[in-house]
């Protein structure tokens, strides 16, 4: 691939445009690789039982972090989800937003006011607040 | 073989084997990381395909939020116990066998069909993929599908926070 | 469409009414009320009032037989709702969310009977399912809720991408989601491979969906685990939508895609559905025989009736047709009135009704008609539902098969006689029912055994609308 179509903003439409991301993404594991193995071969290594303990802010270690987290959690987590998804169908709208004129806007807003219904429903229901 | 073809056949095998990863590994956490992978190669699946709006959306919706949401299930439950249950040799035997019988069938299918000879995928080009193209069709032609959607979201709202939620 | 719209919109009220009205008793009144006005609403659109004129882009088609199974299924609702509203008040705190996912379910029926697209029948299909999902889990402290809510979940959701899969293969084969357009592409070219794969993908997910056998392993759990008025409400009127969906589906595909008008590619689908059909009668009648406990055995016999309704798969005419809104309207009844009654006894085990006709002779009365229904007796609709379909069979020239429909019609009568027998012919010093029966759920309890018996009498009092 000619390297000038990087800087030529017109050609945006193929997937010959993500080649610099690939390279990127490609450099970037790279980097975290090679410091890694880098550092694991190079560094100084004394391998006493101390050293090997997870670290607990110089604190002994007490118990078991595997414990069955709370449910709330997930609740947020979900709801996260629902709203993300609903954010995804902007896009296409905010692309087309001038074309689709009034029709494509009462579309979003019905779609939108289902989610407002929604989010009053989880508001006034409490699924967000933290302590109960 | 160009750089596409190249690009193809190497994101289908790391695929294929981080599926298999998310299937043989004993740590969930490890199986949900193999399954990010999975999302990222199908992400670059469609890339290849210049379904660019896909693309994102596979990276933020599955390989971000829904991983979460796989992370905070594998939290909820208790990991100290080894309490799987083993299945019995057979069990995986039929399992092997009847899944391999599916895949046969499914590949001699793909192979023999009609519509799939002499044909080629698009590759890099075409606009059937891009973000405009899809807002027009999904805001026109598959407008009604869109908005029954949010029905679904209601449900889905409506059910969190009645499972999920103390009263 | 006023059906679709005005379900989801009531769904919204329900969920509103949760958030600011804190009168939890007024919740009922307002789904009952809603529900008046969906039915209304739908026969208003039967008579060719629509509310809405929406452009579907031809992914949704209405035509009167779709719109009168509507009123059969939201009729039914509001007949359940009617007789089991204070049991759903009882699961949990979340009354009105439970009645909003029933509107939900009810949007998805009113899509799957009008889909006139793949696309439109997935969603349809998914706005039915996750509400049940989420009640079938509403019993949070209950452990055996949980299980079931996570097998039915799980086993859906892998049913459902079986569909998508069968979905793809045909979209792959046509270019299309539109059911019209598959008719008519395949009639002119030769049918594709791919399109008959996806064809099959289809037909094993929506077994899945209407629990048919081999297919049927999630639905003794799923409705024994799930508290029971919920049951009632997934056994009944849930089941026979999906089998509107399912005939829907088939109906024209089986013409083009069959062996007889593709030889080189067809699909059996004779031997097919035969298979099915006796695999899910012999495995829901031979099985119910087994259980100790009425509600396993109520599932088992809804697995047993599904290969009844199968049989309007198997033949697609016009008694076929006609069976199956019989059918759906006699198995909707009698199971709403039977699971009324069984959410009220103490013990769930068919010693559990001894001496019910003696305690409470309204409750036993009730059953019985109920289970006379569903055994196929005579002067109720179950016998009319049972005749119209084995008479499309022989018609269609499979006298064999319904011999087989026959026989294991004989079978069921053992089970549903044990519970009679167990509320008549044995006595107990206390009373089975653990709760009294309210005046309300007698006058509902009326109305199922009137609709069973006036139908069971005079069938066309139904199908008649069919026509008019």
């Amino acid at each position: 691939m000619p390297i000038h179509s990087l800087l030529d903003a017109t050609v945006v439409n193929t997937a010959n445009n993500y080649f610099p991301i690939g390279v990127q993404l490609l450099f970037a594991a790279g980097f975290v690789a090679t410091m890694l193995i880098m550092s694991a071969l190079l560094g100084p290594k004394r391998k006493t039982s101390d050293k090997l303990a997870n670290f607990e802010s110089g604190i002994e270690i007490t118990g078991n972090a595997r414990q069955p987290m709370a449910i709330k959690y997930f609740l947020v987590a979900i709801l996260f989800v629902l709203f993300d998804v609903e954010v995804i169908f902007f896009y296409p709208y905010a692309v087309n937003f001038r074309e689709l004129g009034w029709a494509g806007f009462g579309a979003v807003a019905m779609f939108v006011g289902f989610f407002i219904v929604g989010f009053t429903y989880i508001i006034k229901k409490g699924a967000l607040i933290w302590e109960d | 073989m160009g750089t596409t073809q190249l690009l193809f056949w190497l994101l289908s095998a790391l695929s294929i084997f981080s599926a298999m990863m998310v299937l043989i590994s004993k740590n969930p956490v490890h199986s949900v990381l193999w399954l990010v992978l999975v999302f990222f190669t199908i992400s670059g699946h469609y890339i290849l395909l210049n379904a660019q709006f896909l693309f994102i959306v596979n990276l933020i919706v599955y390989a971000g939020a829904i991983m979460v949401l796989f992370l905070f299930v594998i939290m909820l439950m208790n990991l100290n116990k080894d309490a799987e249950p083993q299945k019995s040799i057979w069990m995986k035997l039929a399992g092997a066998i009847s899944g391999g019988s599916l895949l046969l069938i499914f590949v001699s299918v793909v192979r023999s069909a009609s519509e799939m000879q002499s044909k080629q995928a698009l590759l890099k080009t075409g606009n059937i993929g891009l973000i405009d193209q899809l807002g027009k069709t999904l805001f026109s032609e598959y407008v009604i599908p869109f908005e029954i959607s949010s029905v679904l979201f209601l449900s889905a709202m409506v059910g969190a926070v009645a499972i999920g939620k103390k009263h | 469409m006023n059906a679709i719209i005005l379900s989801a919109i009531f769904g919204v009220v329900l969920m509103m009414a949760s958030a600011f009205v804190s009168n939890r008793s007024l919740y009922k009144t307002i789904a009952l009320a809603c529900l008046v006005l969906l039915v209304g609403a739908n026969i208003a659109e039967t008579l060719g009032y629509s509310f809405f004129t929406i452009d579907t882009h031809n992914m949704l088609a209405f035509n009167k037989m779709g719109l009168f199974f509507n009123t059969i299924c939201f009729t039914a609702t509001l007949l359940y709702v009617f007789i089991s509203s204070s049991e759903i008040e009882r699961v949990d705190n979340y009354t009105a969310e439970y009645f909003a996912l029933i509107f939900f379910s009810l949007c998805g029926i009113a899509i799957l009977t009008s889909f006139n697209n793949l696309l439109m029948m997935f969603l349809g299909i998914e706005i039915m399912s996750i509400p049940l999902y989420i009640l079938t889990g509403s019993d949070k402290r209950n452990l055996k809720s949980n299980e079931a809510a996570l097998k039915y979940f799980l086993m859906g959701s892998f049913s459902t991408g079986i569909l998508l899969l069968g979905i793809a293969f045909i979209y792959g084969a046509t270019g299309s989601f539109g059911l019209e357009s598959i008719k008519v592409g395949t009639l002119q070219m030769q049918l594709s491979i791919l399109e008959v794969t996806g064809c099959i993908l289809l037909l094993i997910a929506f077994a899945f969906k209407v629990s048919a056998a081999p297919f049927h392993f999630w639905t003794p759990d799923v409705y024994d685990g799930a508290p029971s008025v919920f049951t009632s409400f997934m056994a009944s009127i849930i089941k026979v939508a999906g089998f509107y969906a399912f005939v829907k589906l088939f109906e024209s595909r089986i013409e083009t895609t069959s062996f007889a008008t593709n030889p080189a590619v067809g699909v059996n689908w004779h031997l097919l559905f035969a298979i099915l059909i006796i695999a899910t009668l012999f495995v829901g009648n031979i099985t119910a025989v087994f259980q100790q406990s009425v509600k396993r055995m109520l599932a088992y016999s809804s697995i047993a009736q599904a290969g009844f309704m199968l049989f309007a798969l198997f033949s697609v005419n016009a008694f076929s047709k006609e069976g199956l809104y019989l059918y759906a309207a006699g198995y909707c009844l009698a199971t709403i009135g039977i699971f009324a009654v069984l959410v009220r006894m103490k013990d769930y085990t068919f010693e559990g009704f001894n001496g019910l006709a003696k305690h409470e002779p309204t409750l036993a009365f009730a059953t019985t008609v109920c289970l006379l229904s569903l055994a196929g007796i005579p002067l109720t609709v179950g016998f009319f539902a049972k005749y119209f379909m084995l008479a499309a069979v022989v018609k269609q020239g499979y006298a064999w098969l319904a011999i087989v429909g026959v026989l294991f019609a004989g079978v069921s009568i053992y089970y549903y006689f044990r519970v009679i027998a167990a509320m008549y012919f044995k006595s107990a010093d206390e009373n089975p029912a653990a709760v009294a029966t309210s005046s309300t759920v007698k006058i509902g309890l009326a109305v199922v055994v009137a609709g069973i018996i006036i139908l069971g009498v005079w069938p066309h009092a139904l199908l008649n609308f069919l026509y008019f």
